[in-house]
């Protein structure tokens, strides 16, 4: 039995293949059946999310089961096989099991260790077991990747810290503030940026949202996304002294912010902590107003530090995280290889030759009177029963595994005679 | 049975400062947040010892000096303790941890030893000053304690670099608040004792505050604090410079508290 996985991802493949392939495998057609479609395939998983599109299968057959993957892909992809092939990549056997725990666990995304792709194969996972793709490999083999991931995740800090400007400034607001709750952010100009890191300092708790802008309308449109509350552009000394967290954004040439507007109101409001986080290039706010006490002052460049600084974190952890993995691969492909028919047909009879010679001790022991002959016709009939015993499912299982079908019966069997150390 | 629970308590904060220590080597807040309930075990075990000595001789144990450093370890953890039912400050710990372990082994030469009370310090305002003062200047231990973590804080986010150490420490908020209760709970309570002290005094040396170094220089700690409590209060004075003033003025207390006796003569010492 092995198993092979085809795919390609953001690293292999530009987008435009990416969207081919996942887009026609949308509403019309249903990925499972038509992978299920070729002879080798036993199992399958599909997976396809915005960075990837990926099939799963288990086979008898590798060479005859990758051709029918592929044509599976090539048909969908709708382009020319010299174009896909470049794109494509394959596993097998423990490569396979490896990509799919390393994609599990969060190390082949775009943004290593984000949170995501472990919902998605699960979804996957529930398709394919719903759509009744997956037996006793698929089965054990996702439980092992969820479980893998989990671990990956509880012991590294691949997925800690804020790997984006705006999630960083989330993070520092908190080692400022403490809790987010009830804050209040003065948003100063528009932006992408300054709106969603807003956004997220509103998920965590901000509540209150000031906007101002040098046009007062677009404050207002602004303030009642947020649903915030707009100020005149001239009240912004005055507004500084009421709120925690300042984002500014204007597109102004000079700075908005001086030395001397902070320094007066941290005196207003008796020193409440300010965090002041200027994303305007040119500069918003006096670079000398993060000397004053109490204000904790940012710029865009602070905060892609900040942000490059734990980017190189995760690498670093990510290189536990593959030691965990490589851990997880050894046990899976030795739980897989016992799945073969002789190793188990061998672990059986130890087995029961093993409780056979126990008993026939005992009983003997206990039978000093017998002569030489009368205890080697005992021991013919023990071993007789036992073989008799054993030879319907030996046999059977033999028949099974030249039909290809013995996984199961060999999961089955393992698992009723306790032939896997717990 | 007494000594038994005090050696169970001075072996507890020492694996209580094993975990903080840890915690802060590896960088994780897990650990702390683990060791405070090892800490929380050793404080209940602590106060059990210090009922029993109480009922043992009838009087609160808060008469001799090597009594007052174990009450004192006692009611600094307890305090600590109390902070964390409303901050994330488990950090803290590593400053509290290790200074009640080390009162504790100061305490600890003096265990089993039943020094006789001498006639002067018997009566009920003894015990009301000490435990007064003393729960007080734990307080006010606590105070500088988050001064100390504030200042590492603020220079940490000043930099401006998220170092490991920085996601360690508590937020600024959250230790300027510990600092801001423990300094005005620790001050009234200082206040208090040391107003039941004079009154004591007044019965027996005749004068309520009589011209001693170590009154003199518990004085001078206490116009600090008040000082540094009306710039916190009327000026609006936060974060880096009460942090700062905090320990300074922990200093001279401190100093007030065990170093005055060892360099001056002082009124203030009964054996």
């Amino acid at each position: 039995m092995n198993i092979v996985l085809i795919g390609m991802n953001h690293k292999t493949a530009p987008l435009e293949v990416r969207e081919k392939l996942a887009f026609s495998c949308g509403d019309d057609v249903d990925p499972l059946k038509e992978i299920m479609r070729g002879p080798q395939i036993m199992e399958a998983l599909y997976l396809s999310t915005c960075n990837r599109v990926e099939v799963l299968a288990s086979t008898l057959e590798m060479s005859g089961a990758l051709e029918s993957l592929k044509s599976f892909i090539l048909a969908q992809g709708n382009l020319g096989r010299g174009e896909m092939e470049k794109c494509l990549y394959v596993h097998c056997g423990g490569d396979a099991v490896r990509h799919l725990f390393r994609v599990a666990s969060s190390l082949d995304s775009m943004v290593m260790g984000e949170p995501q792709i472990l919902g998605q194969v699960k979804e996957a996972y529930r398709q394919c077991v719903e759509g009744n793709t997956s037996g006793v490999i698929m089965n054990k083999l996702l439980h092992h990747a969820f479980r893998t991931a989990k671990r990956v995740r509880t012991e590294t800090a691949i997925a800690q810290n804020a790997v984006s400007v705006s999630f960083a400034a989330v993070e520092l607001a908190k080692k400022i503030l403490g809790h987010l709750q009830g804050r209040s952010i003065l948003l100063i100009g528009a932006g992408e940026m300054s709106e969603l890191a807003a956004r997220h300092l509103i998920q965590h708790g901000a509540e209150r949202i000031i906007v101002a802008n040098r046009t007062y309308a677009r404050a207002v449109r602004l303030a009642e996304e947020f649903h915030g509350v707009p100020v005149e552009f001239e009240q912004l000394a005055e507004t500084l002294k009421e709120v925690d967290i300042v984002i500014s954004s204007t597109g102004a040439a000079g700075y908005i912010v001086s030395k001397e507007m902070i320094q007066a109101a941290l005196h207003r409001r008796k020193n409440r902590l300010l965090f002041l986080i200027d994303i305007a290039v040119p500069r918003d706010i006096d670079p000398a107003a993060g000397e004053v006490d109490n204000a904790y002052l940012y710029n865009i460049d602070n905060l892609q530090e900040v942000v490059d600084e734990n980017i190189r974190g995760r690498l670093r952890e990510a290189e536990r995280a593959e030691q965990i993995i490589e851990e997880e691969v050894v046990k899976f492909t030795d739980w897989l290889n016992t799945l073969e028919v002789v190793p188990t047909i061998v672990s059986l009879r130890d087995k029961a030759e093993g409780i056979m010679k126990g008993e026939l001790e005992k009983t003997l022991s206990g039978m000093r009177h017998l002569g030489d002959e009368e205890r080697k016709n005992i021991e013919i009939l023990a071993s007789s029963i036992v073989n008799k015993i054993l030879h319907d499912p030996i046999t059977g299982l033999k028949e099974e595994s030249q039909n290809g079908s013995a996984i199961p019966f060999v999961a089955v069997l393992r698992r009723l005679f306790r032939l896997d150390p717990e | 049975m007494e000594a038994i629970l005090f050696k169970a308590a001075l072996l507890g904060y020492l694996v209580a400062t094993l975990g903080y220590t840890a915690s802060l080597m590896v960088k994780r807040v897990v650990i702390a947040r683990a060791t405070v309930w090892l800490l929380l075990a050793a404080f209940a075990i602590h106060g059990l010892s210090l009922a029993l000595r109480c009922l043992s001789r009838g009087l609160p144990p808060a008469v001799h000096p090597y009594e007052t450093l174990s009450f004192f370890a006692w009611a600094m953890t307890g305090t600590y303790l109390a902070f964390q039912l409303k901050t994330k400050t488990q950090v803290l710990g590593a400053f509290v941890s290790p200074l009640a372990f080390l009162l504790m082994v100061v305490a600890s030469s003096r265990l089993g030893v039943d020094v006789p009370v001498p006639d002067i310090l018997k009566g009920t305002l003894v015990p009301v000053h000490v435990a007064l003062s003393v729960t007080g200047e734990a307080l006010l231990a606590i105070a500088c304690g988050a001064g100390i973590l504030y200042l590492a804080q603020d220079s940490q986010i000043r930099r401006r670099k998220m170092t490991p150490m920085s996601r360690y420490l508590p937020s600024l908020d959250d230790l300027d608040r510990v600092n801001h209760i423990s300094l005005l709970t620790g001050f009234a309570l200082l206040t208090a004792g040391l107003l039941v002290g004079s009154v004591w005094a007044s019965t027996v040396w005749g004068r309520p505050w009589p011209w001693d170094p170590k009154l003199l220089w518990t004085l001078a700690a206490w116009f600090f604090y008040a000082v540094l409590i009306h710039q916190r209060l009327a000026i609006g004075w936060k974060g880096r410079k009460i942090a700062l003033l905090s320990i300074a003025a922990f200093a001279v207390l401190l100093f007030a508290f065990v170093g005055v006796s060892s360099f001056f003569k002082t009124v203030h010492r009964f054996q």
